[in-house]
């Protein structure tokens, strides 16, 4: 990897320090936080009240929400497919759709599997595409909210150019909030490893207040979501 | 245009706005709205426990991280370089122009689409891009409301065009572009999203503010619910972010309070529709990612409140909670402000940043109500900063007439003798003025008050004597 | 129980009479009332303006006057919290920092002291009457007291409190503010009106005299049917009238 550039650093910081009046390359340690509210946020609540506050913080985000379980999770996908109007499909490349046995649902011609080799005609695909669809790395309880790790496959595009995305929620995935996913990626930083380019926090379909504060739902990423919940335990 | 915002005097400005009817009711509805809105996710919500101590983790955190700004920001953009990014430390918002400029005319870039940004007002960003050629178009429905009506400027800083209502909006897209549609916000935004998808694929640079950056990774925190923000760093080839060089925080343990203060104060979300993290990376061979990473850290007299009783100023995270219960923006609106950062944390950052010179009656127009420092998410003492503004402004510029107008009456006396006095004198003084119980119009620095109100008449009895005298005549 | 009244410079020059009803009502309850001559103006409207040395000077004086009391009390949420600000205001100068901190700890607006010193809610007042209340800014956000006036007209008899829309936006007095910025108060004040007026209450109810002084003052002008008074005067209210 060639490293990038770093221009007027040392003047710049030079300055706020000696704003601040003291001395430059110190270590600095993270003290111990005095206040910590985000663990006690549904501390020590059972998967199922975590998947049901998963499913009414979703709901209140306008966002469509199933429940199935592994055996019926291809048929569960297939309805809301069709609810939503079916049309061009473009989903993640994901072995995760095989392991939920849901391969076959995803080999038609009216499916699109993001194909790095294809180039910018995944781009083409994904911006006519009426469903996105792929699977949540992990999701939020308190406030309905998905998360993606995008790298080349699990590529951006599929979850902001359809008019619907479809997120596939393992149960066993739902955290209380944002603050079991921060520390995965924090010990994930402290062991060295790279990051994935955009880790996305989804909740819903796009949306905006900007006209005398009316909601409207739809701008410019998708316009409806639905989360499938897997029971997967 | 940069962070000034017109040229009258800050009293026309405020005749202007005071007369204007429209924005006033507009920014009246909407500090309701919003108000209850942040109240309902904040106080209002058992979820996440007691608001009290998410804003005491958010204090504590700004302060650490303003106490050791150069280690943060050396680590940042060290992890930044390390993964394949540009680092440009601007001191001015000419430096930040100037090297964006230089990126934009080595990309040879024609169009540039940009995600909502303060930061990027503040130094001017679009005359400088289009000043070399480039078309910059901007994606944020409000901001992109306020471009297309010939650059207007934004009164709040999370919902620029706040002052406008859907009529006005309406006429705007009619005229400008061609719109054939009704005042309905939703058809309003469908015509929005129409006008701008193709442009975002085209674009060749996206350009985007930053809420946090996250200084043990070199990841740059967007904070947005459109999608906007997303599609201006998925499709351009090049990204470039300015943030202002206190917005960023140690890890992502610290990203998750932030993010929850931010969501929940600006607009009464849990969390918004998209957090989007977004980390350099050069080797993967992503379709849809950038291929090129600038960040441009900024100072601009920022570091002027270093080191100094200003220094939690620099703790804000632009939620705009201030704003909404200000009851001085309430009635002027935010261009009155002469700032593009208005409110309450208008009132205190921009004498800061611009100097007492430009912006010096700023902090007086508050009534030290103190709503804001109650609202702040991160506990800045925002009326205690405008005091200080006042201590400041004074020394510089000694105003006797107020001093007296403070003296008169005793008010402000400092000795006994002097207040007893005064408080004697009084109904002497005004007896004469006194109709009806009241004083209708007043001499000298009275007159301000009486040209609004009544003045009272002085009572009738001395209350000493009163007070001296109350045992006897008992029982 | 001993307490030194702090009148305020506005109650003493034109509120007496509600001075009076706090000094008869603390006295029924069994206090012994003093009042420190040496008090003066607390130095707000100094300290606010940015004249931070006349406000220290003020401040000093206050402290000299007060340090002897066992309890401080004084009509005005406002004032009250200017007391509790001494500490920061003389924080550099030495020993009076100390002093400053006695004041600031015992010092309390008079419906804090009955509620949760005196802990006392009924006065056995009685005010037939349609009210409304304005909750001081600097009582409610400085002095964090939000309650002890709502408990204590709770029990006034005959009297119906009614709700207050926007009743926490500042009413545009604001010391000098009202004067210096004449033209944003003026719309702040006239929206409280407004306010008030949509409450359909007869009387105001405040416990700041700046605020009585600055929304009494344009109700006045604008000929509206509204009596303004202080709590105290709703509180030391009885059908037999006064002792
Ligand atoms: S000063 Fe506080 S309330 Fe105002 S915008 Fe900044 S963080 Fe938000």
């Amino acid at each position: 990897m060639t490293a990038g550039t770093i221009h007027n650093k040392e003047q710049f910081l030079n300055r706020i320090t000696s704003q601040l009046g003291r001395d430059r390359n110190r270590q600095v340690g993270l003290p111990e936080w005095q206040h910590r509210p985000q663990l006690d946020v549904f501390s020590g609540a059972s998967v199922n009240e975590l998947a049901a506050a998963f499913k009414k913080n979703s709901l209140e985000k306008s966002t469509f929400v199933v429940n199935t379980d592994k055996a019926n999770l291809a048929e569960a996908l297939q309805e809301v497919i069709m609810k939503y109007g079916g049309g061009q499909v473009v989903a993640s490349k994901d072995a995760r759709f095989g392991e939920f046995g849901l391969d076959a649902v995803l080999d038609n011609e009216k499916t699109h599997i993001w194909d790095t080799n294809r180039g910018q005609e995944n781009i083409e695909i994904a911006k006519k595409a009426n469903i996105g669809l792929f699977i949540s790395d992990a999701a939020l309880a308190e406030s309905g909210t998905i998360v993606q790790f995008n790298d080349k496959d699990i590529a951006r595009s599929i979850s902001l150019l359809p008019t619907v995305y479809v997120a596939i929620v393992p149960k066993s995935t739902i955290v209380p909030r944002m603050t079991q996913v921060v520390q995965a990626v924090h010990q994930s930083v402290e062991e060295g490893n790279n990051l994935a380019t955009c880790i996305n926090f989804i909740s819903g379909p796009s949306n905006s207040a900007d006209i005398e504060m009316n909601i409207v739902i739809g701008v410019h990423g998708p316009v409806e979501a639905v989360h499938v919940i897997v029971e997967d335990l | 245009m940069a962070m000034k915002i017109g040229e009258k005097p800050f009293f026309d400005r405020v005749d202007d706005a005071l007369e204007d009817g429209f924005m006033r009711n507009a920014m009246a509805k909407a500090q309701d709205g919003l108000r209850g809105r942040k109240l309902n996710a904040t106080v209002g919500d058992e979820q996440i426990g007691d608001w009290e101590e998410w804003r005491s983790a958010g204090e504590e955190i700004r302060r650490h991280t303003l106490e050791n700004l150069d280690y943060y920001l050396d680590q940042l953009s060290e992890n930044f370089a390390r993964l394949g990014g540009h680092v440009y430390f601007a001191e001015t918002a000419e430096d930040a122009t100037r090297y964006i400029q230089e990126v934009a005319k080595k990309k040879n870039a024609k169009k540039v689409t940009k995600a909502k940004s303060m930061v990027t007002e503040e130094i001017g960003l679009n005359e400088a891009l289009e000043e070399i050629g480039c078309e910059v178009y901007e994606t944020d429905l409000a901001e992109y409301i306020l471009q297309i009506d010939d650059h207007d400027r934004p009164s709040h800083i999370v919902v620029p065009s706040l002052h406008k209502n859907k009529e006005q909006i309406r006429d705007t897209f009619r005229d400008k572009a061609n719109y054939t549609g009704t005042e309905e916000p939703r058809e309003l935004t469908a015509f929005a999203r129409s006008q701008l998808r193709e442009t975002f694929m085209e674009a060749d640079i996206g350009v985007t503010g930053c809420n946090f950056a996250v200084a043990e990774s070199g990841t740059i925190s967007l904070v947005t619910n459109e999608g906007n923000a997303n599609m201006v760093t998925t499709f351009p080839e090049t990204q470039i972010t300015v943030m202002g060089m206190e917005r960023l925080v140690p890890t992502w343990n610290e990203l998750d309070v932030m993010i929850n203060l931010l969501s929940r104060s600006a607009v009464g979300q849990k969390i918004t529709t998209y957090v989007t993290n977004l980390t350099p990376q050069l080797e993967e061979d992503s379709i849809d990612a950038p291929k090129e990473f600038h960040l441009i850290i900024l100072d601009a007299g920022r570091s002027n409140a270093l080191g100094t009783e200003f220094q939690s100023a620099l703790h804000c995270i632009r939620c705009a909670a201030c704003v909404n219960v200000c009851p001085v923006y309430r009635h002027i609106g935010g261009h009155a402000y002469g700032s593009i950062y208005q409110g309450p944390i208008g009132a205190v950052l921009s004498p800061i940043l611009g100097g007492y010179e430009e912006y010096g009656e700023l902090p007086y127009a508050s009534s030290l109500c103190a709503a804001c420092t109650e609202a702040c998410p991160v506990k800045i003492p925002l009326h205690e900063h405008l005091i200080k503004h006042r201590e400041n402004y004074v020394e510089k510029k000694g105003m006797t007439g107020e001093k007296m107008a403070i003296k008169t009456f005793g008010i402000g006396a400092s000795s006994p003798a002097l207040f007893k006095l005064a408080v004697k004198g009084m109904p002497a003084i005004l007896g004469p003025l006194v109709k009806d119980n009241s004083i209708t119009s007043g001499p000298g620095p009275m007159k301000l008050w009486t040209s609004v109100r009544e003045f009272p008449a002085p009572g009738k009895d001395n209350f000493r004597n009163w007070f001296n005298d109350r045992g006897k005549g008992r029982e | 129980m001993k307490v030194s009244l702090f009148i305020t410079c506005l109650s003493e020059m034109f509120y007496q009479n509600a001075a009076k009803d706090v000094v008869e009502i603390l006295e029924r309850l069994d206090c012994e009332v003093d009042f420190p001559k040496g008090q003066i103006c607390c130095g707000q409207p100094a300290y606010n303006s940015g004249y931070r040395k006349d406000a220290k000077k003020a401040a000093k004086q206050m402290i000299a006057s007060f340090e002897a009391s066992e309890y401080i009390v004084t009509p005005s949420g406002s004032c009250a919290a200017m007391f509790k600000e001494y500490p920061q205001l003389l924080k550099d100068e030495g020993e009076w920092y100390g002093r400053a901190k006695k004041i600031a700890d015992k010092t309390y607006e008079f419906t804090q002291f009955v509620v949760n010193i005196l802990k006392v809610e009924d006065l056995g007042a009685t005010y037939p009457a349609k009210a409304t209340y304005h909750t001081s800014c600097h009582m409610t956000r400085l002095l964090h007291e939000k309650e002890a006036p709502f408990r204590l007209l709770k029990n006034v008899r005959g009297l119906e409190l009614l709700p207050l829309q926007n009743n926490y936006d500042c009413c545009g007095f604001g010391g000098t503010f009202a004067v210096k910025m004449a033209p944003i108060s003026e719309q702040m004040v006239d929206e409280k009106i407004r306010h008030i007026e949509e409450s359909t209450a007869n009387v105001l109810i405040a416990a700041d005299n700046g605020c009585m002084m600055n929304i009494k003052g344009r109700i006045d002008r604008k000929g509206k049917p509204i009596e303004v008074k202080h709590i105290a005067q709703i509180l030391n209210t009885r059908v037999e009238g006064r002792v």
